[in-house]
């Protein structure tokens, strides 16, 4: 394992951050999302030892991050916060904060280079950083975190303030890294964003974790909850009796215009009998079947819902 | 567990070195520096053209003397402590404050690293502004003919303002980096307790940093030993302490 954690908790004061999180994050991607507030950047902190954990433990490969600055040679992190040395250029910073990781000044402008190139951006190097975009202050933000060729990748909301190309290329070169062997956890409140890059998820809210796992096990525990699906069809009268009619996979209907909105307990025997229903012609042609627990969304929703 | 601390400090002290010359806290060491000179320039004219006397008890003083007075009043007892305050204090607690900290705390380097080579640089840019800013007013206010037997005076002075530079500067570095907002407690120290202190009997006194770099009191053992006291304070502190940055 990467990172495991073991009931590990973290206080501000009376306030929580995070309570009682046991996980273990394997190699490759993994999506830590939650709303706001729900403890991702709380969890990240305590992972890259910048907090030290109340409670419990962390251990970054195998070792403790607090106090373990040699850790940080395999790490790298891209924090969320817009915060930035304004004065100076991106290359002069990139720059700089490799010669922290010991490299001497050709082989820091090398690979600051390299990582600004990385995140498009070799060709504003040299613009002081103060007049760089929002999506630009993301990618140098990226850069740093990515200089030294760390095993280990954590970014909290990476892909914020990024203009659609660049988020595109951006999780391009995050799923590049991962490919090459570099592990990630990358933390987002926009589900789509962690969709687009892995199916390790690990959703967190009111600082616990909630679910883990990939995305199919995160939908299977949902399979316990209702799953709603809007039908649009010719006769919505009639499919709505061949559906109650039919057996115990369909707990709730009402119509919404034109529309039947089911909500079934079961939802692979209620699609597979929804499509013969179809196919028979009974009720009429059923135009649009769409369900909002289609959509990652729509699964943290319902695992976040108090 | 232990980082290296020599290369790891030469980097940050590089680092901050660039850092301090756009430091918000640079114009008033600008102004705190060229002061002194522009006051000396003004009275040693003023003095030169006969346009002002200057007198304590009927007796005429000199420009040697008003010299002498402006080491001890203008530059030890304000100049040295205030720019130890303003300038100690941010060292760490700016980073904190503009976030910037996670940056440093996240590289392979000990966080000791980190006050040191900030604290170095401070002290070499403090030392490189003040040191000739107090030889100008030297050679402006005290007469080409009277300079000789007063150079080993002179170059005491610098010592000592060294020493209170690196003095204050290591106490207040320990301040900030141990408190949230450390400025106006370092001039409450500075303008309000040690000023207090040093006109009170008693023992309070040696609970100053001005006491110890007062000509009668001086003892240069002293100045070192809270120096390096508080930098190594300050570099154990930081190392345990978690700085929480407000989102």
């Amino acid at each position: 394992m990467i990172v495991a954690t073991e009931h590990l908790s973290k206080w501000y004061g009376h306030v929580s951050g995070l309570n009682d999180v046991t996980v273990s994050l394997p190699a490759g991607i993994t999506g830590l999302l939650g709303p706001n507030g729900a403890g991702k950047s709380t969890f990240m902190k305590v992972v890259t030892g910048q907090l030290r954990p109340s409670t419990g433990s962390v251990r970054v490969f195998g070792e403790p991050i607090w106090g373990n600055p040699s850790q940080y040679r395999r790490l790298g992190f891209c924090p969320e916060q817009d915060a930035f040395y304004e004065h100076m250029t991106g290359l002069e910073w990139v720059e700089a904060l490799a010669l922290l990781h010991g490299m001497d000044h050709g082989s820091a402008s090398a690979a600051a280079r390299r990582a600004l190139d990385a995140v498009d951006l070799l060709d504003v190097a040299g613009r002081k950083i103060g007049a760089y975009s929002k999506g630009m202050r993301q990618r140098v933000k990226l850069a740093q975190a990515i200089v030294h060729d760390p095993e280990l990748l954590i970014l909290d909301e990476p892909l914020s303030g990024m203009d659609p190309i660049m988020r595109r290329r951006t999780i391009r070169l995050i799923k590049d890294r991962a490919r090459a062997g570099t592990s990630v956890i990358v933390s987002s409140h926009i589900l789509h964003e962690i969709e687009a890059m892995t199916a390790n998820i690990l959703l967190m809210h009111n600082g616990r974790v909630v679910a883990e796992g990939n995305v199919h096990q995160i939908r299977g525990l949902i399979d316990a909850h209702p799953h709603r699906v809007s039908i649009r069809a010719e006769q919505p009268r009639a499919l709505a009796q061949q559906l109650l009619a039919g057996g115990d996979d369909v707990s709730s209907v009402r119509f919404d215009g034109d529309a039947v909105i089911v909500e079934t307990p079961r939802p692979d025997s209620f699609y597979a009998r929804l499509t013969e229903i179809a196919a028979s012609g009974d009720a009429g042609a059923v135009d649009e079947v769409t369900s909002p627990d289609d959509n990652l969304q729509a699964v943290f929703s319902y695992l976040v819902k108090p | 567990m232990t980082a290296p601390l020599f290369g790891p400090t030469r980097r940050v002290f590089e680092l901050a070195l660039g850092e301090m010359l756009w430091a918000r806290r640079t114009a008033f060491m600008a102004l705190a520096a060229g002061a002194p000179i522009l006051i000396a320039v003004m009275t040693r004219l003023a003095l030169v053209n006969g346009s002002a006397v200057l007198t304590v008890n009927g007796s005429r003083i000199g420009t040697q003397a008003i010299f002498e007075t402006a080491v001890s009043l203008l530059y030890l007892r304000f100049i040295v402590p205030a720019l130890g305050a303003f300038y100690g204090t941010s060292l760490i607690a700016d980073e904190v404050e503009d976030k910037t900290i996670t940056y440093l705390f996240t590289r392979p380097i000990a966080r000791g690293a980190i006050v040191l080579g900030k604290y170095l640089a401070y002290l070499l840019c403090v030392v490189a502004i003040v040191l000739p800013s107090l030889a100008l007013v030297f050679l402006i206010m005290v007469p080409f003919a009277n300079m000789g037997p007063l150079f080993g005076k002179v170059l005491t002075d610098l010592g000592v303002i060294a020493l209170g530079l690196a003095a204050y500067g290591a106490v207040f570095l320990w301040a900030g980096v141990s408190f949230r907002r450390p400025l106006v407690g370092g001039l409450v120290f500075v303008f309000g307790w040690e000023q207090l202190a040093l006109v009170l009997p008693g023992y309070l006194r040696y609970l100053t940093i001005a006491h110890y770099l007062q000509a009668a009191t001086s003892s240069v053992t002293s100045v070192i030993l809270i120096t390096i006291a508080a930098v190594v304070l300050a570099m154990r502190t930081i190392e345990r302490r978690e700085y929480v940055l407000e989102q």
